[in-house]
């Protein structure tokens, strides 16, 4: 199979621009040559299986890890060499919400959290902090891994940061704060221009959030692409085949599943609907069915081709 | 006017808010002259991205079905009296209904005449 999947986006402003970045720990390759486009205003959800990179990527980002190889820019910024400037620049919810502030009440660190940031919004603070249910005066270190994330989502959001880097951020919650949570993100959206990199398991949740798709799979950025051209572009065709069929010629796209069952055959490919409904039909194959796939549908068949 | 989303619906988001404002307009559960929700409430409330929403919004004014108010949103446009949203409503219900058919390896005939019979039989069990 040679792939034809999008690696790259058509040209626009971009928000994240990274250029071959490759990251070893010891002698295991965590990012291969991975070249991330986020435009300027996208919301941009970043899969793959665990392991697959996806939180090393947002934090070379942050300058949290350094690449050996490669570059990575934030707004047209060397995330190495203007680090801070970066830095300010994101809210950011890591996937392990961990990092030596359990003494501290909730409150407190809200407050801490904004001495940082000029931006920081108190009015704004105070609404999420409703919204997300924090009990102030408790300590970050008794928190459940759910209560630490909406402390965390509150300190991402209420400076209205140009961009976003939301690791798991529904992870933990229950399912009403996780759908809250997605209300919430919405209109964030809606009253602050914002860029989004988010990662998630839950990719059904961000199906109407997402407008852009990073396929991470063993350090590598397998594809990438709108949101737009998923939809122009990937199908899943249902044929009804006669007994003895010889099959199809080289179908004109990439054949990301193909499931056989005796007179019927299932494809998933991403190409020109048009002429692959045409040689499917010219092989003497009945064209049942062809639909578009939801998000996570989707998202399986790009991450496991062939299965 | 209600606007929801299905699921399982996997055609573009946009395209089924544009659907569900054209349904409520032919249905009169949003009057001409009548507001959408902003762009905003609307987003919130779906869990999607306002820019689906402001899409969903230019597509409906381009359509002709809404107008807006600069600074104050977004209405229905009057005088849909033509029936000519209600054939494209027809049309989408027409277009469902055959795929699903054409799925089930059955043609328009079939599917026209499965339409008729299921009616009067229900409409018969209803007058029992």
């Amino acid at each position: 199979m040679t792939s034809c999947l999008p690696t790259r986006l058509r040209d626009g402003e971009l928000a994240v621009d990274t250029r071959g970045i490759t990251k070893r720990f010891g002698d295991q390759v965590a990012l291969n040559d991975v070249t991330l486009q986020v435009p300027t205003g996208a919301v941009y959800l970043l899969v793959g299986p665990n392991g697959a990179g996806k939180s090393t990527t947002l934090k070379v980002l942050l300058d949290l890890v350094r690449a050996e190889k490669g570059t990575a820019e934030v707004f047209g910024l060397d995330t190495r060499e203007r680090a801070p400037e970066v830095r300010a620049n994101i809210g950011y919810v890591p996937e392990r919400p961990d990092w030596g502030y359990g003494w501290m009440r909730v409150g407190r660190l809200l407050e801490h959290h904004a001495l940082y940031y000029p931006t920081w919004d108190p009015n704004y603070a105070a609404r999420l902090a409703q919204k997300f249910e924090l009990r102030l005066d408790r300590k970050m270190g008794v928190l459940s891994k759910g209560q630490a994330r909406r402390v965390h989502l509150t300190m991402a959001l209420a400076h209205r940061p140009p961009l976003l880097l939301l690791d798991e951020p529904t992870d933990g919650l229950d399912p009403f704060m996780r759908d809250e949570t997605l209300g919430v993100i919405a209109d964030h959206l809606a009253e602050s221009p914002t860029t989004v990199v988010l990662s998630t398991h839950h990719v059904e949740e961000v199906e109407g959030l997402a407008d852009h798709i990073g396929v991470l799979r063993n350090g590598e950025l397998r594809a990438q692409m709108s949101r737009d051209d998923l939809n122009a572009n990937l199908r899943r065709y249902r044929v009804e085949v006669p007994d003895g069929w010889s099959g199809v010629a080289a179908l004109n796209g990439t054949v990301l599943r193909r499931v056989a069952a005796p007179r019927e055959v299932q494809w998933t490919v991403w190409g020109p609907e048009a002429e692959i409904v045409q040689k499917l039909s010219g092989s003497g194959g009945t064209v049942r069915e062809v639909v578009p796939l939801s998000l996570i549908d989707a998202t399986l068949a790009l991450l496991n081709p062939n299965d | 006017m209600l606007i929801s989303l299905d699921p399982q619906d996997t055609r573009p988001i946009y395209i089924q808010i544009v659907d569900e404002v054209r349904r409520a307009l032919v249905l009169g559960t949003l009057a001409p002259d009548g507001p959408l929700p902003s762009v905003r409430d609307l987003a919130v409330k779906l869990r999607v991205n306002p820019n689906t929403v402001s899409q969903a919004y230019r597509e409906l004014e381009r359509q002709g079905m809404v107008y807006v108010r600069r600074g104050q949103g977004t209405y229905a446009s009057p005088g849909q009296t033509d029936g000519t949203e209600r054939r494209t409503l027809a049309e989408g219900v027409a277009q469902r209904a055959l795929h699903d058919a054409r799925r089930n390896g059955l043609g328009v005939d079939e599917l026209i005449d499965a339409i008729r019979n299921y009616n009067r039989q229900r409409k018969h069990e209803e007058s029992l």
